[in-house]
């Protein structure tokens, strides 16, 4: 059995679930057997964290899909068991750090949404440069953009952000599905466009 | 067939991603459930959701968004005595609003199915307290499924209509909110038919409980439970894996079986023997017995305080295991039992050293956490109660940067507004369940008559249960000011209908919306009051009149939800093309008038308003960010310098654009 785990986080609002809803429905298309991750949304809590978690599962040989101790998987990822960690906040990322390892790829957005704490003056919003140098002490493979630029660029608005990352995450990543897979959900329009924009990042 | 709709038209052999609620609810489906009702709660809203929105293509259906969760709760059972199969979900906490009938439904027992779907929140990411709700069938006797994966989500539910129909017991589904919202390969199986045309048989050795009615019928569900216990000794919901090797045995249910076999494969692990129960509670002796034979050691892996734990020691007691039972001396009892705790403690246990990988990246977390800003989350974008909290504040003359006491007693309750107790408001004294906040309140305005007390609600939680609430006030005296912010949706758990409603979000005006000022006068309130909270000064002119007054003084603070609003204005201008070309506008704030006084930026703190360096880099300001600005206007009212202007110009300008502060400058045709 191979697993290829995907953490997605950002704030609410910024379409992170349903990030993990496209690259879920993916795997129906693909050659994945198995697909599980759990999101945590909580009431209405716009810009507060938000995490998904998307998990493929290839079964080896044809009994593992029938074998108790085989095909049954938590909807989280452990700790330092991401392969792709997706952000789109800056210290976000660093709040996901604890699911990478030194094999991780690490794509994030850095236009900073400030936290109450920072607006009250009760704590300072790192630097980018910080937020980078951290996250290299456990990875070197790390790419950022900024995002919320480059979708309200190319579409006038924000709501493509999220599905030109799922394009990085294709461009940047060994992810073992085909993009296919998603240009099938995505179909047509702006977030067919978005896809690949990402994609050739 | 074209099955464009998996959920509702799915047959064996199909399969499709869905979330852990809707695998309970297509469960249902394929059980023939005729019956279905909730009140609103994350984490298990999208239970009677997913049914109510595609109730128009099913045959034979009945949904409802009940007012609260004990009618939910009796609408089932009524349904259930009719022969009509019946699903019931709520939160974890619902089920103490629903207690009643629950402790009843083992006495009089079910006819058709009756299923009642629990969203448990462990770690309370959206519920004011992590009570595991198992405990309750310590006294219910309702038995316990406990599903452990969004297949198991589906084939439990159905399977329990089955099991509640032969041994005449309500069966409780528990999934944490960690299952509620997993999305994952779902295989569907076929539906069966549905069955609505009711049929009530009396019965009255089951229905009537008095005196010793009861005690004949308490009697009744005790032998049942024996009964049922007898069948779990070897049904299919329970499996010993391993059977024949190993010292040590572990024991899970749920998701947390889920995190364990995932565990033992991080740890390469394979040798133990593992007992999962799919049913919790009652636990056969027998099934027990068979699983301890040859173990020293067991070891419970379970979140919470350990409710298996509870029965399994009982159980050993009875069977005169001999060997250590391990639980909540391994597993913490608060906050969410993850996957790495999981890890973690099975392999502290059988001390096998953590993978290497896990270990680095536990303690790197562990190093960064101390380090980030914490982040909490607040209230979208232009919604209303941010400007009802900040008019409240400001008329009891409370800054949120100066630390003071108020002598003004906030009392809170559920919904949307109880974000408002987070910072930067710090809005609430005490926040408990459902209408705790009036409650309480009225006891305090009796007893501390040095403080002015305030009691929020939001129209949803009033109507669950704040009537009897506000008349109990009004009846005995209390001298407090209610304000009840009527959004007019449940919003917090996506935009379920209250009896406020007017209109749904394609503009269909409802029936029947209810005159809630009328309510309250019938309920003798004779200060009543209904304000646009956005109009902030005038509002909190109004909070300050009110405190003046004595008795209960109620303000409705009315304004539809902001989401909902925008919603319905996307909707309509993509019927009217014209719509699309009217004019538009936007708020900015003129740099060199802004002082940075932080009325807009701390005290109403809207997130769209954010700090931007100047291109020299010398200096920060103010900004409002036009893509995320919806134009509600509060920052407007509430600038004492007079800073923020309203733009307003001819034709739709283009976003990315608008975003470059000296293009919109130097606009022409500008309308300040």
């Amino acid at each position: 059995m191979k697993r290829f785990n995907i953490a997605i986080i950002g704030l609410g609002g910024q379409g992170i679930i349903t990030m993990g809803t496209v690259l879920k429905n993916a795997a129906l298309n693909s050659d994945s057997q198995e697909v599980s991750g759990s999101e945590r949304r909580g009431g209405a809590q716009r810009e507060g964290y938000v995490e998904t978690f998307v998990k493929y599962i290839f079964y080896e040989n044809e009994s593992e899909p029938n074998d108790s101790r085989r095909n049954m998987h938590s909807p989280m990822i452990e700790a330092g068991g991401a392969n792709v960690l997706i952000s789109l906040e800056p210290i976000e990322t660093l709040r996901g750090a604890r699911y990478l390892n030194e094999n991780s790829i690490v794509i994030f957005n850095e236009r900073p949404y400030i936290p109450i704490s920072v607006r009250m003056g009760q704590a300072s919003y790192p630097d980018i440069s910080f937020i980078v140098s951290e996250l290299r002490k456990i990875t070197k493979n790390i790419f950022f953009y900024d995002l919320d630029k480059i979708s309200t660029d190319n579409f006038n608005s924000l709501t493509q952000r999220n599905i030109i990352a799922l394009g990085i995450l294709f461009a940047k990543t060994s992810i073992p599905i085909s993009p296919k897979t998603i240009e099938n959900i995505l179909l047509e329009g702006k977030s067919a466009e978005a896809f690949n924009l990402g994609l050739n990042f | 067939m074209n099955k464009s709709n998996l959920f509702i038209d799915g047959t064996a052999g199909d399969k499709g991603i869905m979330l852990g609620n809707e695998a309970i609810a297509r469960g249902a489906l394929e059980a023939g459930v005729g019956y279905a009702s909730m009140y609103p709660g994350t984490p298990a809203s999208e239970i009677i959701a997913a049914l109510d929105k595609n109730k128009g293509n099913i045959k034979d259906l009945y949904t409802e968004f009940s007012l609260n969760e004990h009618v939910s709760l009796h609408g089932a059972v009524g349904a259930s005595w009719s022969g009509v199969r019946a699903l019931c979900a709520m939160k974890n906490v619902g089920l103490n609003v629903a207690s009643e009938p629950a402790q009843f439904l083992s006495y009089t027992g079910v006819k058709a199915g009756l299923v009642i779907a629990v969203g448990s929140d462990p770690g309370a990411t959206s519920s004011s307290n992590e009570q595991d709700d198992r405990w309750y069938s310590m006294h219910t006797y309702m038995p316990i499924i406990e599903p452990s994966n969004i297949q198991e989500a589906k084939d439990y539910t159905r399977d329990a209509f089955d099991i509640s129909e032969e041994f005449s017991f309500g069966i409780v589904l528990i999934a944490s909110s960690r299952l509620c919202h997993n999305a994952g390969v779902l295989y569907f199986g076929d539906l069966r038919d549905r069955n609505i045309n009711g049929d009530f048989k009396k019965d009255p050795e089951n229905y009537l409980n008095l005196f010793n009615m009861a005690v004949k019928n308490h009697a009744k569900y005790l032998k049942q439970n024996e009964l049922l216990k007898n069948y779990l000794a070897e049904s299919r919901f329970n499996k010993i894996i391993n059977e024949n090797s190993s010292k040590v045995g572990f024991i899970s249910s749920g998701v947390i079986y889920a995190h364990l076999m995932e565990a033992m494969d991080v740890l390469n692990i394979y040798d133990h023997r593992i007992l999962k129960l799919g049913f919790t509670f009652p636990i056969s002796n027998e099934l027990l017995n068979k699983f301890f034979d040859g173990l020293d050691e067991v070891v419970i892996v379970e979140e919470a305080e350990g409710f298996l734990e509870f029965q399994i020691k009982k159980i050993a007691y009875e069977l005169g295991f001999r060997g250590v039972i391990h639980g909540k001396d391994i597993f913490k009892q608060t906050g969410e039992l993850t996957l790495d705790d999981v890890i973690s403690g099975v392999g502290k246990f059988l001390e096998k050293p953590l993978p290497v990988f896990f270990d680095f990246a536990v303690k790197r977390d562990k190093e960064l956490q101390g380090i980030l800003p914490s982040r909490s989350g607040t209230f979208c974008i232009g919604c209303s109660h941010r400007a009802t909290f900040y008019s409240i504040l400001k008329a009891v003359g409370f800054s949120n940067t100066e630390a003071k006491e108020r002598d003004v007693v906030i009392a809170g309750d559920i919904g949307c507004y109880t974000l408002g107790l987070l910072p930067p408001y710090n809005a609430m004294d005490f926040l408990t369940c459902m209408n705790a906040g009036l409650g309480i309140g009225q006891a305090i305005s009796i007893f501390d008559k040095k403080k002015k007390v305030i009691a929020l609600v939001g129209d949803s939680t009033f109507y669950h249960s704040g009537i009897p609430v506000l008349l109990n006030a009004v009846q005995n005296g209390a001298n407090v000011l209610y304000i009840i912010l009527d959004n007019s949706w449940t919003a917090m758990t996506g935009h379920q209908k209250t009896p406020s409603t007017q209109r749904d979000v394609d503009g269909t005006p409802y029936s029947n919306p209810l005159n809630l000022k009328e309510l309250i006068k019938s309920l003798g309130v004779t200060y009543i009051k209904s304000l646009d909270p956005n109009s902030v000064k005038r509002f909190a002119l109004h909070v300050k009149s009110a405190l003046k007054e004595q008795g209960v003084k109620v303000l409705i603070a009315k304004r539809e939800c902001i989401l909902q609003e925008i919603r319905r204005n996307k909707l309509l201008k993509k019927k009217d093309a014209a719509a699309m070309k009217t004019t538009s506008s936007f708020y900015e704030i003129q740099k060199l008038r802004c002082v940075k006084c932080n009325e807009c930026f701390v005290e109403l703190a809207c997130p769209a308003i954010i700090l931007k360096k100047d291109e020299n880099e010398d200096m920060e300001y103010y900004y409002i960010d036009p893509v995320s600005c919806v134009k509600c206007g509060v920052c407007y009212e509430v600038c004492p310098n007079s800073a923020i202007r309203k733009v307003e110009f001819g034709s739709k300008l283009n976003l990315s654009k608008k975003i470059s502060n000296k293009e919109v400058n130097g606009l022409s045709g500008i309308n300040v």
